[in-house]
């Protein structure tokens, strides 16, 4: 699975930090869900999606072999 | 249902923060311990078991003063909260446990097959999967603060 979420943050001008504190998780987690090095669970990934008022497959996406 | 959803995210059976410290504090008070217990020749009582066997002996006080230290400062800097404790923390948690139980078990059953003192075994299981959680744990967190840092 990959994500826009830097795209994202990008555009709505936030930081990892302050993403972070607005879906209640540490900045590592953060980084590591945007490095592809973390998939978040269901309710993290809602959260995220709420934050940049968007739906839930415009910043997570399945890629082929998922 | 959301309450439902967010106890499952909290996280539970964690020791707050600052035991992290009172863990390490006691990790190291145990260095004293048993450096004086060494120095008075109390251990021997126990190792050797020549002299009483009571409960309660200096042999089994020093055991237990420092077994009991070490195990519970281990105890409480494996299991003490992180800063923010999230569900990312929590999964590995969970991975450093199952690699702490594999290493620990490893050994085990090698020490079994090689070792014909039961008591060391024995003594080694008592602080090992503690130890090996620990080191992975604080492992994996310190490279996650390391690319976390070089992101800027």
């Amino acid at each position: 699975m990959k994500n826009n979420i830097r795209v994202e943050r990008a555009i709505k001008n936030i930081t990892q930090g302050e993403l972070a504190e607005r879906v209640a998780v540490s900045r590592q987690t953060i980084n590591s869900i945007e490095s592809n090095k973390y998939v978040p669970s269901t309710i993290l990934a809602l959260k995220i999606a709420r934050v940049f008022e968007k739906p839930l497959e415009a910043i997570f996406i399945l890629e082929e072999g998922d | 249902m959301v309450n439902q959803a967010l106890q499952i995210m909290k996280p539970r059976f964690l020791f707050p923060y600052w035991c992290r410290y009172l863990g390490g504090g006691l990790i190291l008070a145990h260095i004293p311990v048993a450096y004086f217990g060494k120095i008075n020749g109390w251990e021997n009582d126990l190792h050797n078991g020549i002299s009483d066997d009571r409960l309660f002996n200096s042999g089994h006080l020093f055991f237990m003063g420092t077994a009991l230290l070490m195990v519970i400062g281990l105890f409480l800097l494996a299991f003490a909260k992180e800063k923010i404790e999230d569900e990312q923390i929590i999964q590995i948690r969970l991975d450093s446990l199952r690699w702490a139980i594999y290493l620990n078990y490893l050994i085990l059953i090698v020490s079994l097959v090689f070792i014909r003192d039961a008591d060391h075994i024995l003594e080694l299981n008592l602080w090992a999967p503690l130890l090996f959680f620990i080191i992975r744990f604080r492992w994996v967190m310190f490279r996650i603060n390391l690319s976390v840092n070089g992101e800027g």
